[in-house]
């Protein structure tokens, strides 16, 4: 059902370049969006401090605040745009994204619930991982309950569950006292403030891009429709189970690192595709190359852009991704 | 002027994690209590202060320290002299970058305001932080005292905490024996909200004789429909008059004729910057409050 032109690659040299071109250009945005803040520094002083160098003001800023930052956004980005590929797939539905199975919505409630309790920090990301990991058992367990897990039965059972999430979201924010409302509200948008450590994500990110790499042929057939998989040999039950899975773990932790933000899921996958073709083999890693790229500068951007005051950096991924995304789409490669 | 030598040792303190060399040739270390309840210490009197969130502005600047305070945050418009002071961004969120780059030496934080994230950052970054959450009259003259003595403003602040102490006494007194009148405080409009009795403006109306109809109500800033207002009737609906931005919020209720306060005309502003924020034009606010309850009092 996704009604991509599919364009296969059979070349590894076409897998590849495209890839060192995103790693570039990634690379790139991570040193630029450490270079900029609301506090300027020079290029050359931000490269001392990152050797241990310089004055300690600039370590902290640069090591302490900065780096950890746009490694989170990077990784969060990655994790969505990835997770984001693997839903369209597994779903075959282009209106996929990581959270259209309600993951998010389980996340920000136990999220939300924290604040509420005045819990902050890890214990805080280990409710909203929490939230996300039943949400997933629940979705999953509903929808496979006859023990042959149909695509439209899960998106059903999952867009109904995101619907009793979202009501409980907005109950919540209802009854919550008004003081806490604006920090469960930037938690809503996706905010990586509360970013403290990037390392998680990026724990989850790269040992998923690897488990992947083999799995790209399968997931081409897949992305077909399950009887040609079935009919070509690919074990559809199993692979279709283990995307499910993996999908919901990078959407978890994604969540869990930055809130929800949104957009990047759903769009950096089409976009790769209407520049690239449908080869998952290339589509998967490459995401998470320009999923990253797009969170860190829209961070930097949130960050920076109306200084000192922040902005949630979800705000800053729709709008750089609306009208790009609209472009794309207007050259007719969709 | 020794400030200058100050910020340098302070610097040095601070980037190289000694201290008690230079602590020792300025001034004695300072010990207070915050509203958590921990102990907040400084090897000397601070001399970069940030302030986030525009009561604890506020009240630095009641402690006779505002000439050391280097960051604040928006909305921070009073005293005058705050606006001038370079903002870290919103309570409710903080630009940490340009916080950190204004290297301050302490910092007061907004227990319910502030993202408790971004403050325990600065506390990780050995920032000492004082936590700011006043409930009760007292706690707005003890966070002076507190502030004048972590700023070394002890005499200044001392008299601002008395002045406010001697104020609200004598309003205590005045009205102890006043007349209970029913009294309805509209925070907010859409949705209707006002506070319980665990509230300190709830206390400023107990403090003029008033009482506070929503008192019992279980949560802190309660969501009513105007039923509810209707129900308990109340002689008195005071609400915030917020300068320029002219509300018509008290038009509302003179549709409803069966209201004792549409009745008797008691629907009354106070200036919602003396009354909303716990800081010492608290006073003032409630001065003004008293005398709109003695107008409804007079009308009986």
């Amino acid at each position: 059902m996704l009604d991509v032109k599919t364009r296969h690659l059979t070349n590894r040299r076409s897998i590849a370049w495209p890839l060192v071109v995103l790693a570039g250009v990634s690379l790139l945005s991570i040193v630029f969006s450490v270079t900029q803040g609301s506090v300027s520094l020079s290029p050359y002083s931000v490269w001392q401090a990152l050797l241990g160098q310089g004055s300690g003001l600039n370590q902290t800023l640069v090591l302490e605040l900065r780096l950890p930052r746009v490694m989170a956004a990077f990784a969060t980005g990655g994790l969505l745009a990835v997770a984001g590929a693997l839903m369209q797939i597994l779903l075959r539905n282009p209106l996929a994204d990581p959270y259209v199975l309600g993951i998010s919505g389980g996340a920000s409630v136990a999220a939300l619930a924290a604040i509420l309790l005045g819990i902050s920090g890890i214990l805080m990301s280990g409710m909203a991982f929490l939230g996300a990991v039943l949400s997933t058992l629940l979705v999953f367990g509903l929808a496979s309950r006859l023990g042959n897990m149909a695509t439209m039965r899960l998106l059903l059972t999952g867009v109904v569950i995101a619907a009793g999430w979202g009501a409980l979201i907005t109950l919540m924010l209802a009854l919550a006292p008004p003081y806490k409302i604006p920090g469960m509200l930037y938690w809503l948008m996706g905010d990586l403030s509360y970013a403290s450590t990037p390392w998680l994500a990026w724990c989850v990110l790269v040992p998923t891009c690897l488990i992947l790499m083999p799995l790209g042929r399968s997931l081409n057939v897949l992305a077909r429709g399950p009887l040609q998989a079935a009919a070509l040999g690919v074990n559809v039950k199993s692979v279709e189970r283990l995307v499910f899975l993996l999908a919901s773990l990078l959407t978890a932790i994604a969540v869990t690192t930055a809130g929800s933000v949104g957009f990047v899921g759903l769009v950096v996958p089409h976009m790769l595709r209407m520049v690239l073709g449908n080869d998952q083999r290339l589509i998967l890693p490459a995401s998470a190359l320009a999923g990253g790229c797009l969170v860190t500068l829209a961070d930097t951007l949130a960050r920076t852009v109306i200084a000192p005051e922040q902005l949630p950096v979800g705000v800053i991924t729709a709008l750089l991704g609306v009208p790009t995304f609209l472009y794309l789409l207007q050259r007719g490669r969709l | 002027m020794a400030n200058p030598m100050r910020i340098v040792s302070f610097m040095l303190i601070w980037w190289f994690g000694g201290g008690a060399f230079a602590s020792a040739a300025f001034a004695e270390p300072v010990c207070v209590e915050d509203d958590r309840g921990l102990s907040v210490c400084l090897d000397h009197p601070a001399v970069r202060i940030a302030a986030l969130s525009p009561g604890a502005t506020e009240l630095i600047y009641a402690a006779g320290a505002g000439d050391k305070v280097v960051a604040v945050v928006s909305y921070s418009d009073y005293p005058e002299a705050a606006k001038s002071v370079t903002s870290v961004g919103s309570h409710t969120r903080l630009d940490l970058e340009r916080l950190i780059s204004l290297q301050p030496d302490l910092v007061l934080a907004w227990g319910t305001g502030n993202p408790t994230e971004q403050i325990e950052t600065l506390a990780r970054l050995g920032l000492p932080v004082y936590y700011v959450e006043a409930h009760e009259f007292e706690d707005i003259a003890r966070n002076i005292e507190n502030m004048g003595v972590l700023a070394g403003t002890k005499e200044l602040a001392n008299l601002e905490a008395m002045r406010f102490r001697t104020g609200i006494q004598a309003l205590q007194e005045r009205y102890k024996e006043a007349a209970p009148i029913k009294t309805f405080y509209q925070i907010w409009d859409e949705p209707l909200m006002t506070m319980n009795g665990s509230h300190y403006m709830s206390k400023a109306v107990n403090l003029c004789g008033g009482v506070n109809v929503f008192a019992d109500s279980p949560r802190l800033i309660p969501r009513l429909s105007r039923e509810a207002i209707l129900l308990k009737n109340p002689e008195v609906i005071i609400t915030g008059d917020r300068g320029e931005l002219k509300t018509d919020w008290l038009n509302t209720w003179l549709s409803f004729p069966d209201l004792v306060a549409t009745q008797r005309g008691n629907l009354f502003y106070v200036p919602a910057s003396l009354v909303q924020r716990p800081t010492p034009r608290l006073l003032e606010g409630a001065q003004i409050l008293c005398q709109r309850l003695d107008t409804a009092r007079a009308r009986r």
